[in-house]
């Protein structure tokens, strides 16, 4: 039995719909955008695009339509998954509480699906919605108000092969335009849907022999009425008799994919190819005598280029989302005046995306531990490379060496915005630096204490600045007046020993005595003192609720009892007292408001940090949490990114602590060792923090804080092999292009673009590292073929191996697989690649491996082990012909998991004395791999084409891998080494794995899904021949939802659970128990 | 020049009017928050499918069209002769008479 945790890492960024309209209220505009199985609803704003919600859905998302049914003052939303569930939502807002309610549901499932995917279109006057699922039927779904069943019905739909359909303007019953095909041709047809009979009627007209490529239909809305056909070379307006065909040249390129509607009367329409060229169509109009308009002209015009469109939305004034699948969506405005490049597009906005990812390795490039992942992204001309690493980067931008700094902090001098002062502490000492642009210079300051140790150091007005030393607190002038105002312990002499201020109020600690002081421009007042328990260990004055500026609250940790305490302030009332447990002292406390939320931070001394939620007025403590950060004394310094609260944690491991969807997330950062940090903002170093370790002082800035950081290295080109080579720091990228030669026949056409590889080499200044790649071999070999160049590749020893096996794109479609390939081998050295050998394969080259210092290749049905000879060679040592077609290769010591076309998964064993393969186990399961990995010795993961995951394990009596848990899931992408990421499979302890699949199970309950769809038939195994339910998985994506519950929903979660409190014995669990645990495995991730 | 693309929509003109290229890393930060819903709405309306099969309806529809007009004139014609088998599929009542 196999017992894996899966848990989505990354959320699906391909966008595969949009829609906009009125859904979270009758006057706001929505952006609704389809991720695969989630929905991300926006609302446009004078800002831009405000985020609403995002909804997730047991299903991938096919269809996803906004209308609005008479009566309604706000549009429903119709959704369908690829597994036919249907539904119909409407969002409700009461106050707080929004609701995301199903006003109709349900769900079909017979039939083979169709070769042209599933079409859903509704009617313009929403009498109807109708589906295409299954060829040769067309399915209705009658909108009727009153009726508590919507009867849906099948009609047979005589054209087998519908390109695609549209319900037309206009009509007094619901009719329906198709493009299909037969082998004439495509042509165009119109039917009535007699919602009596349930038949077809004839349409108003038809047309034959349309254009060859016609793929795409619109409909166009009253006046006009009609239909639009998109074909490869033509646009065609159609209503009956008025028929007007035009083949403007610029749509030649290109195959257009999508289009978007801008005005209400359909006059004009926005267009979208393949090259990422975004076209407008416009309906020319003409008047009649009678008063009616009728189309007289169309005309395309060029706007520009922007990402791959998969979906083109208008939104408002100019401002247009589109949506990509192979590359960034964006958001672009379209400006009635050309730029300098003649474009009348401008990109305002791009939205990352990775998917989808053929290929990926992970590489640890700073050698930190922290591994990163290079992904081979995109497609086409947005092909390209991510960089994705977990944590936040600092990038230095100065270092000084400074040893032995205590504290550091940013002030200004006579200055409004920037910082220009930074005050360093040391023992017995203290410093002043001066920052003038990028110089850092030390500087004197008249009444500025730099004889002794420094706690803290702030302005409290733009010419005054609070220093607190171990003698005193003490006023400055930052206009040169010297000292205004000295404080000291009585009696005399006495050491501060900490001290915490904001600009109004600062506490004083000596030894357990805790002073209160208030702050005002040249004044300051004691408050008043009183004695603590024990000995204080660290305190903190920070105001909590914004904009006050004063603290109501004090936050102190204690020695000896180990404890956290909150106090009134002035009065030192003790409002909660909570004791931490263990023998190491609370080193840094601190108050923070993270979306809206109060906490309170407790750092020890070993690097682990307690949190718990702070009630401002009445000062009480709940929720308590504890994670491990480091093992060094931490401390806690807020910082501010992007208008947001941070939290940076120094220690021997670095950490920002920031809140995302109201949890607190801990990421790790880039360094290796942080004792001090504080912002800073100056003229030349702006938006940065100061980071002070053991030995140097550093200015750097910070990434954006979120948890997966992705950068992009453009190629231009689809990305399809990626492998590292640690001893040279390099990758090879192998990558494709087509290139369509204009001239028919025309010899000795070059390539038209220069290859990626042109633009990779930049790359190598930026990460340290040269991407080397083979050149693309594009050359055109007469009439409008096309040469492809695809492969894979591996390193051996420090040899570069490409393979590469080039093939017409005029592919004979009786030769059932490829019979030529090569295998290349490169040598990269000085920033050079060159050819050193090189094998004639007869197939090809599916996948490469590194195994014991030779070459494995899976070439076509076999599995072929290489040696490279001292003559520089390729030599054949042995092969396993097994295989229908071996994709997939992965090695673990002398053994080689096979991933076949459609038989599953072999594993293979090498013996190294005899020289040969052994067959030691195989799936005997018919299952179509997309991916492959070794978990460990015994156990394989598998992923399939309908994108179900499973595991295989070694039988070792049987000699048979069975197969064992069964998963369905929804991947974008085809690389499992992805896994580990983006969508992470970890293995489990049977008794762990039995505890979450309770809680599974309970949550399952609880959380009721968007649109009625069973959580078991969601993440079922499933095929087109066989659905069992899933096994041996735990979804991780629902158990980490259960930190999204209101707490009484935790408590019915919890209700009866029976948790190990370690010892194994069984006890209830309480609602922390469980909250500990599920945070701890998204920790994992 | 692109007078093609003047007038171009606009449902309220302020929307975007504040949009500023620099705050592109923002929104992307900010991310929407995750609809969880643990209350159990019933939907107003199931969506069911019909489940006779299209060539029987087919066929259905067809003889009843054509039986229209005829129709009326076998039940004229069954008043007289009651006991003539009568060419539309009556269910049988006896469920024992061919199995014993």
């Amino acid at each position: 039995m196999a017992y894996n945790y899966v848990v989505t890492a990354h959320k699906p960024t391909a966008v595969n719909a949009c829609v906009t309209g009125n859904f979270t209220s009758p006057d706001d505009l929505n952006l609704i955008i389809a991720k695969n199985t989630r929905m991300e609803i926006y609302s446009v704003t004078p800002e831009g695009l405000r985020p609403v919600k995002e909804v997730g859905i047991y299903g991938r998302i096919a269809v996803m339509e906004l209308f609005r049914p008479q009566g309604e003052n706000k549009d429903l939303l119709f959704v369908l998954t690829a597994r036919y569930n249907a539904m119909i939502l409407e969002y409700q807002q009461d106050g707080e509480t929004t609701e995301i309610i199903a006003r109709a549901h349900g769900n079909d499932r017979i039939g083979r699906p169709s070769e042209t995917g599933i079409i859903g279109i509704i009617d313009p006057q929403c009498r109807v919605i109708g589906l295409r699922l299954y060829d040769g039927l067309f399915k209705v779904i009658p909108l009727e108000r009153e009726n508590k069943e919507l009867k849906a019905f099948n009609i047979r739909l005589e054209e087998l092969m519908v390109i695609d359909m549209q319900f037309l303007h206009g009509c007094a019953t619901p009719t329906v335009v198709l493009v299909h095909q037969d082998h004439h041709g495509r042509h165009v047809k119109t039917y009535e849907i007699s919602l009596r009979d349930k038949e077809f009627q004839k349409g108003p007209w038809k047309q034959d022999n349309v254009e060859t490529e016609a793929c795409m239909v619109i409909g166009v809305p009253e006046p006009y009425g009609g239909a639009i056909i998109i074909g490869q070379e033509s646009v065609t307006y159609h209503k009956g008799e008025n028929y007007i065909p035009i083949a403007p040249p610029v749509i030649k390129q290109s195959a257009l994919t999508c289009y978007g509607r801008v005005d209400a009367n359909g006059s004009r329409y926005l267009l979208g190819d393949m090259a990422g060229r975004l076209f407008m169509l416009l309906l020319e109009r003409e008047e009649k005598m009678d008063g009616s308009h009728v189309v007289k002209d169309l005309k395309v015009e060029l706007l520009g280029e922007t990402t791959i469109a998969e979906c083109i939305t208008y939104l408002d004034n100019g401002v247009v989302f589109i949506g990509s699948r192979f590359g960034d969506s964006q958001l672009v405005k379209l400006n009635v005046e050309p730029d300098e490049n003649g474009s009348f597009v401008q990109i305002m906005e791009t939205f990352v995306n990775l998917g989808p990812i053929v290929d990926m390795c992970v590489v640890d490039l700073e050698r930190q531990g922290q591994g990163q992942l290079v992904t081979c992204s995109g497609a086409y001309k947005e092909g390209s490379l991510r960089i994705i690493r977990n944590g936040i980067g600092i990038h230095e931008h100065a270092s000084i060496d400074l040893p032995g700094i205590k504290g550091i902090w940013a002030l200004k001098k006579n200055s409004e915005v920037f910082d220009n002062l930074l005050v360093m502490s040391f023992v017995g000492q203290s410093r002043v630096l001066m920052l003038s642009g990028e110089e850092v210079e030390e500087t004197e300051l008249p009444g500025f204490d730099g004889d002794s140790q420094t706690f803290v150091c702030i302005n409290i007005t733009p010419d005054q600045m609070l220093q607190i030393t171990q003698r005193s607190v003490r006023l400055v002038s930052l206009t040169d007046q010297g000292l205004l105002c000295e404080w000291t312990i009585r009696p005399e002499g006495r050491n501060i020993s900490l001290a915490s201020c904001n600009t109004t109020q600062a506490a004083i600690a000596a030894g357990s005595e805790l002073h209160y002081l208030e702050l005002a421009p040249g004044k300051i007042t004691h408050v008043g003192h009183t004695v603590m328990e024990h000995e204080i260990a660290c305190l903190d004055i920070t105001p909590l609720k914004e904009g006050e500026g004063r603290a109501q609250l004090i936050a102190v940790g204690l020695w000896t009892d180990i404890s956290a305490r909150i106090l009134r302030l002035p009065s030192f009332e003790s409002l909660h007292v909570e004791m931490l447990g263990g023998e190491i002292i609370p080193r840094s406390i601190l108050m923070s408001t993270f979306e809206g939320l109060h906490y309170l931070l407790v750092a020890l001394g070993d690097g682990s940090l307690f949190y718990f939620s702070l009630n401002p007025d009445t000062g009480m403590l709940s929720e308590k949490k504890k994670v491990t950060l480091g093992t060094q004394p931490t401390v806690l310094r807020p910082f501010r990114s992007l208008s947001t609260t941070n939290v940076f944690a120094c220690s021997d491991r670095p950490t920002v602590v920031y809140s995302s969807n109201h949890k607190l997330v801990f990421s790790n950062v880039n360094l290796r060792e942080v004792n001090h940090m504080c912002p800073l903002n100056s003229e030349g170093y702006q938006d940065s923090l100061a980071l002070a370790n053991d030995s140097t002082l550093m200015i750097g800035t910070i990434d954006e804080i979120q948890k997966l950081h992705i950068r992009t290295i453009p190629l231009g080109e689809s990305p399809r092999r990626i492998a590292y080579q640690e001893a040279s720091q390099t990758f090879g990228v192998i990558s494709m292009r087509t290139d369509i030669s204009e001239s028919s026949g025309g010899s000795g056409a070059g390539p038209i673009r220069p290859s990626a590889s042109t633009q990779a080499q930049t790359i190598s200044s930026s990460t340290g590292s040269s991407v080397a790649k083979p050149l693309g071999i594009s050359s055109a070999s007469g009439g409008d073929m096309n040469d492809f160049v695809c492969g894979d590749e591996q390193e051996v020893h420090s040899l570069l191996v490409i393979d590469q096996h080039t093939f017409e794109a005029l592919v004979h479609p009786e030769e059932a697989e490829p019979k030529q390939g090569r295998i290349i081998v490169f040598h990269y050295a000085e920033g050079k690649v060159t050819q050193v050998g090189e094998k004639e394969i007869k197939g090809a080259a599916y996948s490469m491996a590194e195994f014991n210092g030779k070459l494995l290749a899976s070439i076509n049905s076999s599995v072929r082990l290489f040696e490279w000879t001292a003559e520089k060679e390729l030599r054949l040592e042995c092969s396993n012909f097994n295989s229908i077609i071996a994709l997939y290769i992965k090695t673990k010591g002398d053994f080689v998991l096979v991933g076949d076309l459609m038989r599953s998964l072999t594993l293979l064993a090498y013996k190294q004395r005899e020289g040969c393969f052994e067959e030691i186990a195989r799936d005997c399961n018919p299952n179509w791999m997309t991916s492959i990995e070794i978990l460990d010795d015994d156990n394989f993961l598998g992923a399939e084409n309908s994108f179900n995951l499973f595991t295989c394990q070694k039988d070792r009596d049987a000699c048979d891998a069975a197969c064992r848990g069964e998963h369905y899931t929804s991947p974008e992408h085809s690389a499992i080494r992805y896994c580990s990421w983006s969508c992470l499979v970890a293995q489990l302890p049977q008794e762990f794995f039995m505890f979450l699949l309770e809680v599974q199970n309970r949550l399952a309950q609880v959380i009721k899904s968007v649109g009625k769809i069973e959580h078991s038939f969601w993440r079922s195994f499933h095929t087109e021949r066989k659905t069992e339910p899933a096994q041996g998985f735990i979804d991780g994506d629902l158990i980490e939802s259960y930190l999204d519950l209101s707490r009484d929903k935790m408590q019915e979660v919890v209700q009866g659970l029976q948790i190990d409190d370690g010892s194994g014995m069984k006890r209830d669990a309480t609602v922390d128990d469980l909250v500990k645990t599920v945070e701890e495995l998204t920790r994992i991730h | 020049m692109g007078d093609f693309l003047k007038g171009l929509p606009s449902y309220n003109e302020r929307n975007f009017t504040r949009f500023h290229a620099d705050s592109s890393c923002r929104t992307s930060l900010q991310k929407p928050t995750v609809y969880i819903s643990t209350r159990d709405y019933p939907s107003d309306q199931v969506i069911t499918t019909e489940r006779t099969n299209i060539l029987l309806r087919y066929l259905h529809q067809q003889w009843d069209k054509k039986n229209c007009g005829k129709k009326r004139d076998s039940t004229h014609a069954s008043l007289d002769t009651a006991d003539v088998t009568s060419p539309t599929k009556v269910p049988r009542l006896g469920s024992t008479d061919d199995n014993s």
